[in-house]
């Protein structure tokens, strides 16, 4: 079986106005299914750039990226907008949709796939009971504290079956006891086989994951099984 | 995403700004209640004058009159539709005596009857005067069997052989305002008047009529038929009191209204005399009618239609605002996979909402506004009593404002929705 990421001297150069700047400088990553993977880096270490390149929401510059076995180098916009659809995003600032409830938040990736509606609500209705909202299925994102919006995202993360997690930052924006529950909940959901690739740059929330690389100056300077 | 959801997802944004909406939307209502109410009454004043005219201009009679473009050039110098269509460019006479040969041109003619028709005067018996828009000689008996539903008596009778002192009179004539105030009746004399602008110094020719019958309303006006301010004399002492033998028009009765029959004896007369008179039958009446107001509609609707371009900048505009607002909103629907295309119908999607909205709003306020219109119009206002405008609203102008009010709406929706599509997740993600 494929691994679910795998990247080989992936290079990515963007431009700063007229600067290029080298983001990514070769990195050669794999990731298998089941894995549990943070990567750790401070800012400016190019961790965002590889987060938008295994999201598949940006294409390598040089380099060979594959998600799922799919090459991303060949894809146009459309087969890049439907590899997304098997990637299940949680980020930091939530991304909710504000008007919406909890409920269609997470409906609203299933109806991204074009599943039908009774399906939906079936599905995101026992989402939020796993991550534990059971009781806030009809409220907005305005009425809901931090730490449960985060629950909503990760369920809506969820609703497609996705291959893999990613998360960014996913506790920036949480006081740390909340932080612990998500953790909790999302080791929870990597016992159940789900994989996910986590990126940080709090050693402590990195040390939570089965696995770390760290990433320096667009490179991976280190990769540890925890 | 499924046609319905995509539906419910643009939906969800314009409940949003519910204020923002109703205000672009109430730009298309404007534009296309605009269309609407004036498209609307010009089709419902084109039906009436075609009504009226069909009752004035049988379809089974023909005009004959001087000149060789009488539809073309003069069919507004006689003295409006109601003074009948004179005045063509150059003009040999048309004699009174001339009926006899048009007579004798085809079989499909029944009979032709000449007529005098001037500007005048009338006096009633307290020596009060009004004008006359026509004074209209004509053979009586002849006239009653060709128009016999209007040359009608209410009050006296139609004399079939008057005595030269007989004239009969239209109802409007009898009663100006028609409100029970009568300027003359049946029975009464009267003094006719007619200023003889042929010899210089100017006259004014004078004769006392007797009244012998007042005309049952007939309404609206006719080409060439009995009208309700005609006042009627005898031909000949027409031809004695304006001292001519010249015919203002000969009317042809024919046996048939066939489109072939009319054609061909149109023909016939035109080439008898050699292309030197014009003839006008109903068809062709209501044909230069048509194109009459199919320019006027066109007009108007073009310039109501500058209403609703207006309306279609407002949506651009309001989508272009929109399109920023939500740049966060597009990367995270493209994050979880939404293809630019999906992107792009929501947002189309949501300018067919207002479009269709408005315009069904549009059309509906429009309809009702050209009621209102036509209600003050046809009070006496403008237009006056003789003539009650009912607006018409037909398919076509019904699905035209429709489909116009949509596509405006879309078309105008068309850039924001494709820049919003176009938007990098990356960088839409990143905006605050």
């Amino acid at each position: 079986m494929a691994p679910v990421v795998g990247a080989v001297e992936l290079k990515k150069t963007y431009m700063l106005g007229k600067i290029p700047v080298q983001a990514l400088r070769g990195v050669n990553l794999k990731v298998e299914s089941g894995d549990f993977l943070a990567v750790l880096g401070p800012s400016g270490s190019g961790k965002s750039t590889l987060l938008n390149l295994i999201g598949a929401l940006d294409k390598p510059t040089a380099g060979k990226l594959s998600i799922d076995g799919i090459d991303v180098s060949t894809l146009n916009d459309n087969q890049l907008a439907d590899l997304r659809l098997r990637i299940g995003f949680v980020f930091q600032f939530f991304n909710l949709i504000p008007r919406f409830t909890a409920k269609y938040n997470v409906e609203l990736s299933m109806s991204i796939l074009g599943r039908n509606r009774t399906e939906r609500e079936k599905r995101a209705e026992e989402l939020l009971e796993t991550v534990g909202l059971k009781d806030r299925i009809n409220h907005k994102p305005a009425e809901l504290s931090g730490g449960q919006q985060q629950r909503v995202a990760i369920a809506r993360a969820l609703a497609n079956e996705p291959r893999f997690l990613l998360m960014d930052e996913p506790t920036g924006n949480i006081d740390s006891k909340t932080a612990e529950e998500i953790m909790n909940l999302v080791k929870k959901i990597n016992e159940k086989g789900v994989t996910i690739i986590m990126v940080t740059h709090d050693q402590r929330l990195a040390s939570e994951a089965k696995r770390t690389v760290q990433i320096i100056d667009g490179v991976i300077t280190s990769d540890l099984v925890n | 995403m499924k046609v319905p959801d995509v539906f419910s997802y643009s939906f969800s944004a314009i409940k949003l700004r519910k204020l923002r909406a109703a205000l672009t939307t109430l730009g298309v209502v404007i534009g296309i209640a605009a269309i609407v109410a004036l498209l609307s009454i010009t089709q419902g004043l084109q039906t009436t004058i075609t009504d009226q005219l069909e009752r004035g201009l049988a379809a089974d009679t023909l005009i004959v009159v001087p000149g060789s473009n009488a539809l073309g050039g003069g069919a507004g110098d006689g003295g409006g539709f109601g003074g009948g269509i004179g005045g063509g460019s150059t003009s040999a006479p048309l004699y009174i005596n001339y009926t006899d040969e048009i007579d004798a041109l085809s079989p499909d003619i029944v009979t032709s009857l000449a007529v005098i028709q001037k500007f005048g005067y009338l006096q009633n018996a307290s020596n009060a005067t009004r004008q006359v828009n026509s004074i209209v000689g004509v053979n009586f008996s002849q006239y009653a069997s060709t128009y016999s539903t209007t040359f009608v008596a209410a009050s006296g009778s139609v004399p079939l052989d008057p005595s030269d002192k007989d004239i009969v009179v239209g109802a409007r004539v009898s009663d100006p305002r028609l409100n029970g105030t009568l300027f003359v009746q049946a029975n009464d004399d009267v003094s006719l008047i007619w200023t003889n602008n042929t010899i210089i110094p100017f006259a004014n020719e004078t004769y006392t009529a007797h009244v012998s019958a007042v005309l049952d309303r007939i309404g609206g006006f006719g080409l060439a038929g009995p009208s309700d301010t005609g006042v009627y004399v005898p031909l000949s002492q027409a031809e004695r009191f304006f001292g001519t033998d010249e015919a203002d028009m000969i009317i042809v009765k024919l046996k048939s209204s066939d489109a072939t029959v009319v054609n061909s004896t149109s023909k016939g007369i035109t080439n008898y005399f050699g292309n030197e008179v014009s003839v006008i039958s109903a068809t062709a009446v209501q044909s230069l009618l048509t194109t009459i107001f199919s320019t006027i509609s066109l007009f108007l609707g073009g310039i109501a239609a500058i209403s609703l371009l207006v309306a279609g900048i407002g949506i651009m505009n309001i989508m272009i605002v929109s399109l920023i607002e939500r740049t966060r909103e597009i990367g995270i629907l493209k994050a979880l996979g939404m293809k630019s295309r999906t992107v792009l119908y929501i947002f189309l999607t949501e300018s067919i909402i207002i479009g269709l909205i408005g315009a069904v709003i549009g059309v509906i306020s429009g309809w009702v506004l050209a009621n209102v219109i036509s209600l003050f119009l046809g009070r006496g206002g403008i237009i006056g009593s003789a003539l009650t405008i009912t607006p018409i609203l037909t398919p076509e102008v019904m699905l035209g404002a429709l489909g116009f009010g949509v596509g405006i709406s879309v078309i105008f929706a068309l850039y924001p929705a494709w820049r919003a599509s176009k938007l990098k997740p990356v960088e839409a993600l990143r905006y605050e």
